[in-house]
């Protein structure tokens, strides 16, 4: 499964479209390399890619707390 | 990862120097029971893990306590004085980094003379070759030692890639709930999706926590605010441990549901198993009677050739001869008597005519002797010479006086007077002759009893056979014995109250959750309206943020696992459905059937959804085998799917030839390589045929294995070596 499938799983629940966040369908066309300027999905993607590359969960963490502070 | 080869010196059975290479595709080892093939496994596993499969004891034991006996003992024969070495060398070839990692494990034990020193433990040495083409160097780093173990087989994967044929079972273990769930955690991705909620969840925690400090220090109450935070504090604490209850309850809950409903399933079978068990006890005592009945038969049998005569059958002539004689006999006496009398009564005639004509004694007796004397008859003075008429007629004169008048005596008729005897001989005979008329007819009659009595004897013992093997049946196809049979409506019942008890027991706990749920809400509610400043609006933005990247982690793991268990289905289907191609009565569809905990467990349907209880063990093999498969295969593609070597000894065993190429042809599509140890194919030259030229089958290297001297020609090991051939 590669990050941008991960991601794919993850932009599928029915959130993103309530939140308008996404339109319907959009999810599983998105591309990784695509800017999304969303904080949601720009955390989920640190997630999905601190552990594809197996980094510390507190890194991940840390990279996330300074995106949103 | 490819395991390119495997060397063993003198390593049990294997004496001397052997080898097997191995390529990519099934390879097999091909040997009969007792050839060699499970020591093969086990020096796989010994360099491995510094254990061997304890056959006797189920267990993989050490080194340190098997020690001499992993030594071929024909290598330790042939030393007199000097020392045995034993070694195990794996090579495995990184094809993408055409990197070469060569692990080996060696024992050595000293002998002089008789006596035998063995060292304590094994020796694990890795070499690793950068590329393919350079020389080999000694790994001595535990942290790369490790890594490199854990490169060629990961610990967790390992059950499901090195197994022996009897451990399939416990791989994934129907008694317990979560052997499937585990199974999936291991082989498939879903520990990315685990790790992110994990993560998302404290990252969640932290946020609400640093809201919660921020709240509490803008508040124009202070003292309130700190008391409605242990408030808060002590109610997250209960319910958290509500939520450990309300998992411990649910487990209880999905074991209860399985229990109850595997029971209802069986309650049915229950049922025909009491009748037929009633039923069956019911012919049993009615065969009991007819057998007391027909030894009764036999035994009166033997009487009645007295009692009713038939020892007397054929003598019916007898009789007739008998009687023949006895009327010629009867005859001849009367006969004999009226001949008799009519000659008395001739005398007594004549007796009575001379006492007419001369008195009795006239003339007087001595003139009757003097004209006898004198042969001169005085009475008419006439001569009489003796012997002549007138001198007879004379001399009766003197014999007439002592004649009397005779009558028949039965003394006359015989000397030696039987007819008594006779005649009550010949009674008897009249009686017995109406018996031996009847005798026929009564070895007839008792023998037509004796026949109904038997046929009846048979139908009953048939009906008997017939019923207990529908019990069998039953038995065998549900799993329930006689006395369970008899107590699982009790069983069922229970099982239901335990159910419905563990039910409500969720519902109040899930009820409480809620309340404490709504009570925290209040809480964080009162909290904030003692809020006297603005809370950071970046830190409402995170909070919100990470609440729903907590609540889509979550979600998206829960959506990621049960397509993976929808798709690890139609898998499982697939390679059950290949492997039991070549035998129908296998057939099923294997559900991945969710419990009430969460956890899944397979299962076997018919067409109409109707779980098939109780599969042999064959088929639980099979159904178990397709789901590993199915868990690898659905991740075809990515790193641990090719990575790894399914090694396993005699993994097909448990469930027929008819499953086998099956089986090798669903092997060599899921793995890119796979070691397996098989006696089916030593015994069956079809089949190896078949697993040599079959298309589908990916083949790579097969070998026979054959020892220096059979098994059960064995009284010592001392000379037994094995021989490998290649047969392609």
């Amino acid at each position: 499964m590669t990050k941008e499938e991960v991601l794919r799983s993850f932009l599928a629940d029915p959130l993103f479209i309530e939140q308008c966040i996404l339109k319907p369908g959009e999810a599983d066309k998105i591309r990784w390399s695509d800017d999304k300027n969303n904080d949601f999905i720009k955390v989920i993607k640190i997630a999905i890619e601190g552990e594809v590359s197996k980094e510390s969960k507190t890194v991940t963490a840390r990279k996330i707390n300074q995106l949103l502070g | 990862m490819i395991l390119q080869s495997i060397e063993l010196n003198n390593f049990m059975c294997y004496y001397g120097e052997n080898k097997f290479v191995f390529t990519e595709g099934i390879n097999v080892i091909i040997g009969d029971n007792g050839y060699g093939k499970s020591k093969l496994y086990d020096a796989f596993y010994w360099v491995m893990y510094d254990r061997c499969f304890d056959t006797s004891k189920k267990e993989f034991r050490q080194t340190s306590h098997l020690k001499r006996l992993i030594v071929s003992d024909k290598a330790c024969k042939e030393v007199v004085d000097g020392s045995v070495t034993t070694y195990v060398k794996l090579t495995f070839h990184d094809q993408i980094k055409d990197s070469v990692y060569i692990i080996e494990r060696s024992y050595k034990i000293h002998k002089n003379g008789d006596e035998i020193r063995e060292d304590k433990d094994s020796l694990q040495t890795i070499y690793k070759k950068d590329l393919a083409y350079l020389n080999a160097r000694e790994v001595d780093d535990p942290f790369q030692i490790d890594q490199i173990k854990n490169l060629i087989l990961p610990e967790n994967i390992k059950p499901y890639m090195w197994f022996q044929g009897e451990q399939v079972e416990s791989i994934i273990d129907f008694n317990k709930q979560d052997t499937l769930t585990q199974a999936i955690n291991v082989l498939s991705n879903i520990s990315r999706f685990d790790d992110i909620k994990e993560l998302a969840t404290s990252l969640n925690d932290n946020a609400a926590a640093e809201l919660n400090r921020k709240v509490r220090s803008l508040s124009k109450d202070k003292g309130k605010s700190e008391q409605l935070e242990l408030d808060r504090q002590t109610l997250i604490e209960r319910t958290k441990g509500l939520q450990v209850q309300e998992l411990q309850l649910k487990d209880s809950l999905a074991k209860a549901e399985e229990n109850s409903e595997l029971l209802i399933n069986k309650l049915e079978e229950a049922q025909k198993i009491r009748q037929l068990e009633e039923k069956r006890k019911n012919i049993e005592k009615q065969l009991l009677e007819v057998i007391a009945e027909l030894d009764q038969e036999h035994t009166s049998l033997h009487k009645k050739m007295f009692t009713n005569k038939w020892v007397l059958k054929g003598c019916e002539h007898l009789f007739e001869d008998y009687s023949k004689k006895y009327s010629d006999y009867d005859f001849n006496k009367l006969k004999k008597k009226a001949e008799l009398q009519a000659r008395i009564d001739a005398e007594n005639a004549v007796l009575a005519e001379l006492q007419t004509r001369l008195p009795i004694d006239v003339p007087e007796p001595i003139y009757v002797e003097r004209m006898l004397e004198d042969e001169h008859c005085l009475v008419c003075d006439r001569e009489a010479k003796k012997g002549s008429e007138a001198w007879n007629k004379i001399n009766e004169l003197l014999t007439r006086q002592t004649a009397k008048l005779q009558t028949l005596s039965p003394e006359d008729i015989s000397t030696h007077n039987f007819s008594g005897d006779f005649k009550k001989l010949y009674q008897n005979g009249l009686g017995l002759q109406y018996s031996i008329g009847n005798v026929d007819k009564d070895i007839a009659d008792t023998f037509k009893r004796q026949r109904r009595i038997n046929n009846k004897r048979k139908n009953l013992h048939t009906e008997l056979v017939a019923i207990e093997s529908q019990i069998q049946n039953l038995i065998s196809e549900s799993g329930i014995g006689i006395n369970e049979a008899k107590d699982l409506l009790s069983s069922y019942t229970i099982q239901n109250d335990y159910a419905k008890s563990y039910q409500r027991q969720v519902s109040d706990l899930e009820n409480k959750i809620r309340n404490n749920h709504e009570k925290l809400k209040t809480i964080d509610e009162q909290l904030n309206s003692l809020v006297t400043g603005e809370i950071p609006r970046s830190l409402l933005s995170k909070v919100e943020v990470l609440k729903d990247f907590e609540h889509v982690a979550t979600a998206t793991r829960n959506r990621v696992f049960s397509q993976l268990v929808k798709m690890l289905e139609v898998e499982a289907n697939h390679h059950y459905n290949d492997m039991t191609q070549s035998n129908l009565s296998a057939r099923g569809i294997i559900k991945l059937k969710e419990l009430s905990n969460g956890n899944f467990m397979p299962e076997l349907v018919d067409s109409d959804g109707n779980v098939l209880l109780q599969l042999n063990t064959g088929n639980i093999i099979l159904i178990k085998l397709a789901t590993i498969m199915a868990i690898i295969s659905a991740r075809q593609g990515s790193r641990a799917t090719d990575l790894y070597t399914l090694i396993t000894d005699a993994p097909m065993s448990v469930f027929g030839e008819d499953y086998t190429i099956g089986f090798c042809k669903t092997v060599s599509k899921v793995y890119r390589q796979s070691i397996i140890m098989s006696k089916e194919f030593y015994r069956n030259e079809n089949l190896r045929n078949e697993l040599l030229n079959n298309p589908e089958i990916t083949v790579g290297r097969v070998y026979m294995i054959t020892p220096s001297i059979p098994e059960t020609e064995r009284s010592n090991r001392e000379s037994l070596t094995t021989n490998i051939k290649a047969l392609n």
